[in-house]
């Protein structure tokens, strides 16, 4: 359990990403540089298409950059093969989406489960673990329900649970509550933020909720692709 | 193990494409072992047919008579070998030969002729010989020497029942053979070709025109089952043990007609060539919308860190899950209809060959029009598949994040 609160997860340095529109360069990313800690619990906020997303993927190893370098955990992104990239992002990262997170045909549990399976953790240990995280999210009535047949807020509550079993360095979720009502998005935040205060597993999530930022220790606004301005709050 | 879980279900999941590409696969793959069935029994049939009314199943030989074929190179004691022939299991009948050139002349025709000594009794049991004449009869018990004519020679000579034909050839010992015979019978042996220069005399009296007392050139066997043709060759050398003589099954002495058996099963290849076309654009269809469909899925996947080939692997397991499913349906199906078609047969109409009346064709039940059509559905399907799924495990999972 990482628990060293001066250690780096995430350190950016002068990263830029430019996409191709049909030729016309689309400059997403333009210079950041950003540390973040082990066990702080960030919001990325910024307008859309200020590049909320693309910093996300970028420091997930899901997107590669243009220009600059990430080093995640100390380990420079840039220099692992995608088998490597794979790999890590399967056990140090866990991955909140906005929707559509689990596999339709398996259920609850086994979608839980299906990162410790392929990390090789033995039977009864993936049953004790998923079980334990079912519990603390208030889901372990639903473990043999079928994602389709859950509510938006269920559905995350799931992805977290996910994200979170098998003890990731860092969780990265991108706007994870965009489709849910307010007051279940932030019932959702302030789970995340108790396990993040109770494991303290680094969290970085982006939204657009005002109300949502309001939950964040630290809270990073972009702006056009830049960092405009980095508050903590804690 | 979940890999296949996943695969399992997710062919569930799309009952409809799922039964749209069962059946194209169940029906490539029944077309295919009926097709094969099918050919697989007319192509015995054929043989069998030609072997039984002809030529036999098994010809035993002196050493070296089939290369070359000359007058002196005789069986000596085939009375007495046909006694073991007889004995032995699985063989029906066989018949001694002896053969002849020479020249016929009938009044004022004359021609080349291939002269066959034959055993009335024996040949009638083994090949129906009696079945073929389509004009008179069958030689007499005893009696003066009679001749029977092949129908095309008997037009050339323009021989007619009851007319004197004379044989002039060459015994074996250097004399001039020379004798009268009554054409009694005009036959039809289903080759018109034979038919041309053919003529059939009673065996004693070949011999005695040869100067081949007691000898004969071939003789010719015929057994129960096409099938056990191998075995019982090697059983009956084994029983002979005579190192001068040679004991041929019809692959072996009748090579060219076992040729071009064999260039006919062709056909086979086109069709097994259709069915994977079937079966390919069936699956790469189904797996194509699929993969399509289910590109955030795959994002999700690759994002929280399988592999590619995992991706790979399981959209290869779901084909290979519909194609199994398709194959054991398909299998019942064809073997219900093989079945049928093996005891039923399909008619074509009555047909004569050989002296032998044929009305209908059957299926055979053999293991290869089942297995030979379960690779080419599996190995086909697999194949296509293979190329959107690795475009599926190539997802960006980048592409996942972005839901809209
Ligand atoms: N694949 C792409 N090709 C071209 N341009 C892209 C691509 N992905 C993103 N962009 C552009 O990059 C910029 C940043 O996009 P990004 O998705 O990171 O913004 P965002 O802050 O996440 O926006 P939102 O709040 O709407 O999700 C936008 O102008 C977007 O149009
Ligand atoms: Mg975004």
């Amino acid at each position: 359990m990482p628990s060293d609160k001066n250690k780096d997860i995430i350190v950016t340095k002068n990263i830029t990403k430019t996409y191709s529109d049909n030729g016309i360069p689309v400059h997403a990313v333009r210079g950041v540089d950003l540390t973040i800690r082990n066990g702080e619990f960030t919001a990325v906020v910024g307008p859309s298409g200020s590049g909320k997303t693309t910093f996300l993927n970028i420091i997930s190893g899901l997107d590669t950059v243009t220009d600059g370098k990430v080093w995640l955990d100390g380990k420079l992104l840039s220099e692992m093969s995608g088998r490597e990239l794979s790999d890590f992002r399967r056990d140090s990262i866990g991955f909140i989406f906005q929707a559509y997170n689990l596999i339709p045909v398996l259920s609850v549990e086994e979608n839980v489960e299906y990162i410790m399976l392929l990390q090789g953790v033995p039977e009864k240990e993936r049953h004790e673990r998923v079980m334990k995280m079912l519990q603390l999210l208030n889901m372990e009535g639903f473990a043999d329900r079928l994602p389709p047949k859950l509510s938006g807020g269920q559905q995350q509550r799931v992805a977290i649970a996910r994200a979170m079993v098998a003890e990731p360095l860092l969780v990265l979720a991108d706007e994870p509550t965009a489709n849910l009502d307010s007051r279940t998005g932030g019932e959702l935040l302030d789970l995340m933020r108790e396990l993040n205060q109770s494991t303290g597993m680094t969290f970085v999530f982006s939204t657009h909720d005002q109300m949502i930022m309001g939950r964040a220790t630290r809270l990073v606004t972009l702006k056009d692709g830049r960092i405009a301005s980095d508050e903590r709050r804690d | 193990m979940m890999t296949f879980k996943m695969a399992y279900r997710n062919v569930l999941r799309q009952r409809r494409r799922t039964l749209l590409t069962v059946m194209t696969m169940l029906g490539g793959f029944t077309l295919a072992s009926i097709s094969i069935a099918w050919s697989d029994g007319n192509y015995n049939f054929v043989i069998d047919l030609f072997t039984r009314t002809q030529l036999g199943h098994i010809q035993i030989h002196s050493q070296g008579y089939l290369d070359k074929p000359t007058l002196y190179n005789t069986i000596t004691d085939y009375e007495m070998l046909g006694r073991t022939i007889n004995n032995y299991r699985g063989v029906v009948s066989w018949t001694p030969r002896l053969f002849a050139a020479g020249l016929a002349s009938v009044g004022h025709k004359s021609t080349a002729v291939r002269i066959t000594g034959i055993d009335p009794v024996r040949e009638t049991e083994t090949t129906r010989f009696d079945k073929k004449i389509i004009e008179g009869r069958m030689f007499g018990e005893t009696g003066t020497p009679e001749v029977i004519l092949g129908k095309g020679l008997a037009l050339t000579l323009k021989a007619e029942l009851g007319n004197e034909l004379v044989i002039v050839s060459q015994g074996a010992d250097g004399s001039i053979a020379n004798d009268l015979y009554n054409v009694v019978g005009v036959l039809e042996s289903g080759d018109p070709l034979s038919d041309q220069t053919s003529l059939y005399l009673r065996l004693s009296d070949a011999q005695d025109l040869m100067v081949l007392y007691g000898q004969a050139h071939e003789m010719a066997i015929v057994i129960e089952d096409l099938d056990d043709v191998e075995e019982i060759t090697v059983g009956l050398t084994e029983a002979i043990n005579r190192p001068g003589l040679t004991v041929e099954p019809w692959q072996e002495f009748a090579r060219s007609f076992y040729n071009a058996m064999q260039a006919d099963r062709q056909g086979m290849w086109i069709m097994l060539f259709i069915i994977v076309l079937i079966v390919s654009v069936g699956v790469l269809n189904t797996v194509l919308m699929t993969v399509l469909e289910r590109t955030r899925e795959y994002g999700v996947l690759r994002a929280i860190g399988v592999r590619p080939l995992q991706i790979t692997r399981m959209i290869t397991y779901e084909v290979t899950v519909m194609a199994t499913v398709s194959i054991v349906i398909g299998f019942i199906l064809s073997l219900g209809i093989n079945y049928w078609l093996s005891l039923e047969g399909i008619s074509f109409g009555t047909f004569t060959y050989g002296g032998v009346e044929f009305s209908e064709m059957y299926s055979e039940i053999n293991a290869r029009s089942y297995i030979i059509p379960a690779i080419t559905v599996i190995t086909s399907a697999v194949l296509v598949s293979l190329f959107p799924a690795i475009k599926a495990a190539r997802t960006v999972p980048a592409k996942a994040m972005r839901t809209h």
